[in-house]
């Protein structure tokens, strides 16, 4: 049966599967190409012009396929399931921008995209690297274009394609109403962006990360033209400054995933060693160790095989954490980890095929590695440089083999599960590391290369390490440091920032373009500096006192209740819970923070925080913290649980409850919602004109105090009068707890009394649990990651600077 | 013997550290039975919560701890304290990962030890929506 189906567009769809597959074919066809360009010197020319037409068909084919689905994701053409699951029509412009990266088939072609764009200058700029070098970069097009291609062969889906149309696709294609011709008028909008993610960092973080993701493709493959063209010792020339360029931009994207982390999401922290963190921090650590050696390498020629190796696993490592972020392996032990789409087979090929051909190349070019019986002196920069190399890939495969405990749990059958405290198992790994890293980081560059004078070396140094005890002994104290492991590390932080500022000034004499790697090292020490300490003296203010003692079983007493009107004191500030307030489908929070004036005893207003949940029932609600910037400190305020249920139940009830009676005797305390009710006794001191009695009337009092949560005590006595022989009590109202009590009656035999107390509707209802730490100095974290980004970026500029004027030379 | 030589060894000695720590720190999936045998022992126990039974969350009196009721893979079921707030949306998930160990008939987990899975939030990169929830 055929359905002539409303109000569909679908040429758009065929442009972007005839797309895809011209991007695919012609990827293929410039990868084969570029091969005989330069294994066929004869043709070399001819096929150099083909594969540099495949390979422009392959690129327009990529930016058109942008061009076409962000055609369909603007004028909201639902028909197709991809843009109808990311996207919808209320999406703020810069939301359904980035909806294209939400799914893993955008994030895919945006990786692809970025690709393109660098091997734009590897063709402009390349000479003779260009056809060696394109093959590989062509053959990781033609595997990142096949994980969108979505053709079935033999049963086995090759890629999920973007175009499919939502009528299409499995999870729909059930459903009834989808068959119907104008199935299209009843869809109302798409599912649109994740609200969690709707966040500035989802448009800036996946396009920066990504280009550091396809950064690392382009030393991997200088190294493999290296290896396919014998010319195995030139390419670490080239490859240096790409090298560091990727190492900026991954770093940049890591660091504002942790960004992101810390300011929205509500772990508390910007780095929880979580799997999806370390999967692109481990391709990261070793590609500083690959820059590194390569520099090494082009000084003395050595370092060869670590550059080749570490150049390889920056690369492949990538591709694993591609893997393992995508593939659903990590399951259990990733908080956001990603369903599998069907792929894990073909991911592992593409991992397989550059492990094979990077092991394959290195394997018949082993004879050519020139082989060095020299030794590195002990005083000589390149000697330490390898050290740090070393640590770096002992760090990386120490956060590795964690990482992948749930692969070994796959291949080996096995149910190992990650450590308790996962944050204490990887900081006590990688704090002793970074010890090390900083201290190196700190001398490395007074060493010289070959050989350093040891006297000259220890002259310089001194000044550094002086300075360095003195601020680190000045800083420990102030912050009360007491772990060794967190004191060495804070010496081996300044240490590096104080050695570096130091050889810039003193050494470089401020020469800036020189000074781009002193610059990233402090930005580096700041990095460390700041994390320690706002991390290891991170203040948990909203600590809550009074709870009942639960013992060492449950140490963690960090949210406190607030009752709506109730101030509490935390730390130095007095906190109030103002109310709450619902726009749109963002609930806001008031927290007032009060500075205490205590000659005056007054509370002055300091400031007020708004954390949000956004209430979303189809995805979940989402909460998000509000932090308070001071240039020394934040202060982070959480809401971890409020009552979301009866929302939109009028807000302002003065109902009273049905009362509660109790039978009490002296002495006895009754519990409500907010306070604890103590009976005193019974007492006769009663103004008996006030209320119109006789001398022969009755009236009793109970003297009560009622201390409510913040310890505040409230005195009340309601009252048992027998009044021309009836009985009647005369109630209390204790209006700032919302308490009614009275009197009902008083038993002769055993002098107990019953106390009737009924409770205002809103007592049970508005209260929030929150959450409140202070970071403090957490901006030198910050200040640290610029430094990096523009200390990297002096030393990209002077490298690519360095290589333009050898290429004029040459 | 280089000196290349003797950090080499150096390293390798690190490395083989990595690895024993790496597995002797690890915990294991198990179900309650396991859990109860070695009482004390921490264990990642996977199960579904159990609906019919209240929670226990009195906030007034402790907001840090938080009682819920979970059925292992094996079907048994166990008291489980959670020293921390109640998660958000905690009743919409499917499935949930207590880290753990028992004391007496009861299944402590401290803070940070809960991972809750809805599936509406494991779609693709939504699944970022479990951070969230578990508070962890």
């Amino acid at each position: 049966m055929n359905i002539e189906y409303i109000g569909e567009a679908l040429v758009f769809g065929k442009i972007g599967n005839l797309l895809i597959a011209l991007a695919f074919a012609g990827a293929l066809l410039a990868a084969i190409s570029y091969y005989f360009g330069y294994k066929d010197p004869l043709e070399s020319n001819s096929w150099k012009k083909i594969a540099r037409y495949a390979y422009l068909v392959h690129s327009v084919s990529v930016i058109s396929i942008f061009v076409v689905l962000y055609y369909l994701i603007f004028n909201h053409r639902f028909e197709y399931y991809y843009v109808w699951q990311h996207s919808s029509t209320t999406l703020p412009w810069q939301y359904i921008f980035a909806s294209f990266w939400e799914g893993q088939e955008g994030s895919f072609l945006l990786w692809t995209f970025w690709h393109v764009i660098l091997s734009f200058f590897i063709i402009k700029k390349g000479g003779t690297w260009e056809a060696p070098v394109m093959v590989t970069i062509c053959l990781v097009q033609a595997f990142l274009m096949s994980m969108v291609l979505g053709v079935t062969i033999f049963d086995y889906k090759i890629g999920t394609n973007p175009f499919v149309l939502l009528r299409e696709h499995p999870d729909m294609a059930n459903l009834p109403f989808i068959h119907m011709a104008d199935y299209l008028q009843k869809i109302d909008d798409g599912r649109g962006l994740n609200p969690l993610l709707q966040n500035y960092w989802m448009v800036i973080h996946p396009p920066v990360l990504f280009l550091g993701f396809a950064s690392t493709l382009i030393p991997f493959a200088f190294a493999m033209a290296g290896l396919m063209t014998g010319k195995i010792r030139e390419w670490t020339a080239v490859a240096i400054p790409w090298s560091f360029f990727g190492i900026m931009a991954l770093g940049t994207g890591i660091l504002m995933g942790a960004a992101w982390a810390y300011e929205a999401l509500s772990f508390g922290g910007f780095w929880a060693w979580d799997p999806v963190e370390n999967a692109s921090l481990v391709p990261w650590i070793t590609f500083v160790g690959a820059g590194h050696v390569m520099m090494i390498n082009r000084k003395n020629g050595s370092s060869l095989i670590s550059s080749f190796l570490l150049t390889t696993a920056t690369f492949i490592l990538i591709l694993y954490s591609t893997f393992l972020t995508r593939s659903g392996i990590l399951g259990e032990t990733s908080v956001h980890a990603f369903t599998d789409l069907g792929m894990t087979g073909q991911l592992i090929i593409y991992m397989a095929f550059f492990v094979v051909q990077a092991g394959y190349l290195m394997f018949i070019n082993r004879k050519a590695f020139p082989k060095s019986d020299k030794e590195d002196g002990l005083m000589s920069r390149e000697f330490w440089m390898f050290i740090g190399m070393l640590v770096l890939v002992v760090s990386a495969m120490q956060i590795t083999l964690s990482t992948s405990m749930p692969v070994f749990n796959k291949i080996f059958g096995t149910s190992v599960a990650p450590p308790e405290d996962v944050i204490g198992y990887y900081n006590s790994w990688q704090i002793p590391f970074a010890i090390i890293i900083c201290i190196l980081i700190g001398f490395g560059q007074f060493l010289k290369y070959k050989d350093t004078k040891q006297n000259e070396f220890w002259k310089k140094l001194s000044v550094s390490i002086i300075i360095s005890i003195i601020i680190s002994g000045f800083v420990a104290y102030y912050f009360q440091f007491d772990r060794v492991q967190y004191v060495l590390l804070l010496f081996a932080a300044i240490f590096a920032i104080v050695a570096n500022a130091d050889y810039g000034i003193r050494v470089l004499k401020g020469k800036m373009d020189h000074a781009g790697g002193s610059v990233a090292h402090i930005g580096i020490g700041l990095i460390f500096l700041g994390a320690l300490i706002s991390n290891a003296k991170s203040q948990v203010i909203s600590k809550n006192l009074l709870n009942i003692d639960l013992g060492k079983e449950f140490p963690n007493n960090e949210n406190i209740m607030l009752t709506k009107g109730d101030t509490l004191q935390m730390a130095n500030y007095f906190i109030t819970y103002k109310g709450k307030e619902k726009v749109g489908v963002n609930v806001y929070y008031e927290i007032e923070y009060l500075d205490a004036d205590f000659k005056n005893g007054t509370l002055k207003h300091a400031f007020t925080l708004k954390p949000t949940v956004q209430l979303n029932p189809r995805m979940g609600n989402v909460s998000e913290p509000a932090t308070k910037h001071f240039l020394s400190k934040d202060i982070y305020t959480h809401v971890t649980y409020a009552d979301l249920e009866d929302f939109d139940k009028p807000a302002a009830n003065d109902e009273f409850l049905e009362p509660k009676t109790h039978t009490v005797s002296a002495g006895d305390t009754i519990s409500t919602s907010n306070s604890l009710v103590y009976f005193e006794g019974l007492t006769q001191s009663v103004d008996r004109n006030a209320l119109g009695l006789s001398p022969e009337d009755i009236v009793v009092g109970a003297s009560l105090r009622v201390v409510d949560i913040n310890k505040k005590m409230h005195e009340a006595i309601p009252l048992f009068i027998i009044k021309e022989k009836v009985v009647f009590s005369k109630e209390v109202l204790i209006e700032e707890l919302g308490l009614k009590i009275s009197f009902l009656k008083i038993n002769p035999d055993n002098g107990k009394i019953d106390l009737a107390i009924s409770e205002k509707k809103d007592n049970k209802r508005e209260f929030i649990i929150m959450k409140a730490i202070i970071f403090p100095q957490i901006n030198i974290l910050w200040s640290g990651c610029l430094l990096l980004i523009i200390g990297s970026s002096m030393a990209i500029r002077k490298r690519f600077r360095d290589l333009a004027r050898q290429r004029k030379l040459n | 013997m280089k000196k290349i030589h003797i950090i080499g060894i150096i390293l390798i000695a690190v490395a083989l550290g990595v690895i024993v720590s790496t597995i002797s720190s690890s915990s294991t999936y198990a179900p309650f039975s396991t859990a109860m045998e070695h009482e004390g022992k921490t264990y990642h126990v996977v199960g579904k919560l159990n609906l019919e039974k209240d929670f226990i969350y009195n906030p007034e009196q402790n907001a840090n701890i938080f009682g819920f009721f979970l059925v292992d893979n094996e079907g048994r079921e166990m008291k489980v304290l959670y020293n921390d707030s109640k998660p958000q949306d905690f009743e919409k998930s499917e499935q949930i990962v207590v880290i753990g160990k028992v004391v007496g008939n009861e299944f402590h987990v401290g803070q940070g030890g809960l991972l809750m899975k809805c599936p509406s939030k494991y779609n693709g990169n939504e699944a970022q929506q479990n951070m969230i929830s578990s508070g962890t």
